[in-house]
């Protein structure tokens, strides 16, 4: 029943995309936002809550990361209603663009809520195939070019997680059979898997799968590439769904990965988002344009991410990720706005707004372009602070400390040179060059305001005490 | 038998990597799901797997049938062209082919206590997706990157059949689901290229 009630809005979705009249047009947006009532749902119901046997099951992570998806998706379609007044789409179109988005939805909503290796594995090849098209609804030769390099990037990063799957499935097998499938049943018998160095290479495949599908080393570009060269709401929906789909696997992994050999689990996870945190900062340095700027910016903060959850800070992790999830679709929606019809400079590019909505999207803009650069309130700002904090507890008992506090010198440094270019690209925009009027609408000021709530919710004790309770 | 056909399913792979011609490539990952699909029959068949069984049929009807048949199809209607030299010449190629192997056995040889299977068979399967990958990579056209798509898929396949005994019945159905959906995007892309032509 619940199954059904979280798929049928992608479902109706789907079928309206089908129909060629205004108001279907005008319902599509509506259908996202229906997905709040049975994620609501999950919220209020004990945990864990199993929506269908073993495999799909609600927990207290699911639920969370299934509400920040959806406000994404809400926000995301607000801005779809104004996409045909920055860009050239046609209403088949625009049409089709929904469609892929309602299977990419229901792809997601089964690979968030998974319990089953397999299950998640089928859901995100699905999520995956989905945004091929939606990367194609733009008509260029950039666009088709990079539709295809998703497509094959994309499958051998799907592959390499079914690898590790495949061989984490038959370290655990002897003692578990079917179940070793399952997340829960891996993790309680963790300490039995009969060949802990199959699981541990199967890990090891599987999240570099994981990682190449968010751009970290050594593929850093190629998400760039593709987010550059599609519609903005590509991007959006990349850096605030897909992403939150791919983290979620990881965490689920690393959790099994955890109990097997956490000495193992923190090394690889460390040298690994080391260095891609390492290439990303001096490829924002050299960063032109708004779209690869936040791209690599997003590389960098699901690195964080990924070395908190493991060094320790798991509130962090989850405080860090809400607010990656909301900020960055911000980000490249206000992108949308910034390019409208093509013109884009970066200096100079906040200035010439008027009026209410033009004063109102300057300051939202700002505010999350210091945002994502962790500057305080900004949940970021908490995040790291406990993240880091968290990493240093945990060397401390683990005879690193040393190792420790030099990785962490080694990010700061790293974080200062994304913060310094943030902070001069910001002063560029808004105070350099020449001010050029431009239109604001008030759909996508909408979704500019939902992602500010969100992100100020995060930081509300009550949102704050959930996500701590949640490991 | 289960030597042979993996043999055959090794040997079509490589074979494919120096093939020039579009249809001999569709012909060669035909014999691949082929080999693949009588492999999954016979060993559910031994070991009264009725889910790996019918993988086997399905494996046999889509990718052994079907797949292969609407590719062409594909081809034809969108006119691609069918003469697919690879990037790598084929001098380097046949050096390459064999490091791959060597590497791939000395890559499983930890593993190969490990696992319920045959450790060469584990040993195949890897390296069989390290070919399907070298198949996507030396070619610049489209197709022949479709085709290593479905290769690499196929390889991961026979490591689920030989490493684990099969996956569960479930998880390759979604496998298939997902093949059909990746088809289809494919002929929408292959659409967009007509209409950008």
């Amino acid at each position: 029943m619940m199954i059904a009630l979280l798929s049928l809005p992608a479902l109706a979705m789907f079928v309206a995309s089908f129909l060629h009249t205004p108001r279907a047009r005008r319902f599509l947006p509506l259908s996202s936002v229906a997905i709040l009532i049975p994620v609501a749902m999950l919220f209020f119901h004990p945990k864990p809550w199993r929506l269908w046997g073993d495999y799909l099951v609600a927990d207290d992570l699911d639920s969370y990361v299934l509400l920040v998806a959806s406000v994404v998706g809400i926000g995301v379609t607000l801005a779809l209603l104004t996409l045909g007044r920055h860009v050239e789409i046609g209403e088949a179109a625009y049409r089709r663009f929904y469609r892929f988005f309602a299977l990419f939805w229901i792809g997601l909503i089964v690979s968030i809520l998974a319990n089953h290796m397999g299950i998640y594995w089928i859901g995100l090849e699905m999520a995956t195939l989905s945004t091929v098209y939606m990367i194609k609804t733009h008509h260029s030769a950039a666009a088709h070019r990079e539709a295809w390099n998703y497509m094959i990037v994309g499958a051998i990063a799907i592959s390499l997680v079914l690898f590790g799957i495949i061989l984490i499935y038959a370290s655990a097998k002897p003692v578990l059979g079917e179940k070793a499938m399952l997340f829960d049943a891996l993790l309680a018998q963790a300490h039995a898997i009969p060949s802990p160095f199959l699981f541990e290479m199967g890990f090891a495949l599987a999240t570099m799968g994981m990682f190449v599908k968010m751009g970290f080393f050594p593929m850093n570009l190629w998400l760039a590439n593709i987010e550059r060269a599609s519609y903005y709401p590509v991007a959006a929906l990349f850096s605030g769904i897909l992403e939150s789909a791919v983290i979620l696997g990881f965490f689920r992994f690393s959790t099994v990965a955890r109990a097997v050999n956490e000495p193992h689990l923190v090394g690889f996870v460390f040298v690994y988002t080391l260095l891609t945190i390492f290439v990303v900062a001096f490829l924002i340095y050299r960063a032109k344009d708004f779209m690869r700027l936040f791209s690599l910016s997003g590389i960098e903060h699901m690195a964080l991410i990924a070395l908190f959850w493991v060094g320790g800070g798991t509130f962090a992790a989850l405080l860090h990720f809400g607010a990656h999830a909301f900020l960055k679709p911000a980000l490249f929606l206000s992108t949308g706005v910034l390019e409208s019809r093509g013109r884009y400079h970066i200096a100079g590019a906040l200035r010439g707004y008027r009026g209410f909505r033009g004063r109102l999207f300057v300051f939202l803009v700002g505010l999350f372009l210091l945002a994502i650069v962790s500057l305080p309130p900004s949940p970021m700002f908490f995040s790291e602070l406990y993240g880091f904090g968290a990493m240093v507890d945990a060397a401390e008992s683990s005879h690193h400390l040393l190792a420790m506090i030099g990785a962490t010198l080694l990010l700061l440094i790293l974080l200062s040179v994304i913060f310094y270019r943030f902070v001069a690209i910001y002063q560029s925009m808004r105070y350099e060059g020449e001010a050029e009027e431009r239109p604001v609408y008030a759909a996508e000021l909408a979704a500019l305001a939902l992602f500010a709530a969100g992100l100020l919710l995060l930081i509300t004790p009550t949102a704050m005490e959930f996500l701590r309770r949640i490991v | 038998m289960v030597d042979l056909l993996i043999g055959i399913f090794l040997a079509t792979l490589i074979t494919a990597l120096f093939t020039t011609r579009l249809y001999r490539l569709l012909m060669w990952y035909s014999l691949n799901s082929l080999s693949l699909g009588l492999l999954a029959l016979l060993l559910g068949r031994s070991q009264h797997d009725g889910a790996m069984v019918a993988s086997g049929v399905i494996t046999l009807l889509l990718k052994a049938g079907a797949i292969p048949w609407i590719l062409k199809r594909l081809s034809q209607r969108f006119a691609l062209e069918r003469r697919i030299v690879p990037n790598i010449r084929i001098q380097y190629a046949i050096m390459l082919v064999p490091a791959i192997l060597v590497f791939t056995f000395y890559l499983a040889e930890p593993i190969s206590h490990m696992v319920s299977g045959n450790a060469n068979d584990v040993a195949i399967s890897i390296s069989s997706l390290f070919l399907a990958l070298l198949l996507m990579m030396e070619h610049r056209n489209i197709a022949p990157k479709i085709v290593g798509f479905l290769a690499m898929e196929n390889a991961l396949f026979l490591l689920g059949t030989t490493a684990t005994g099969g996956m569960p019945m479930l998880v390759e159905l979604g496998i298939f689901f997902d093949l059909l959906m990746a088809i289809v995007v494919i002929n929408l892309l292959l659409r967009r290229e007509e209409v950008r032509r």
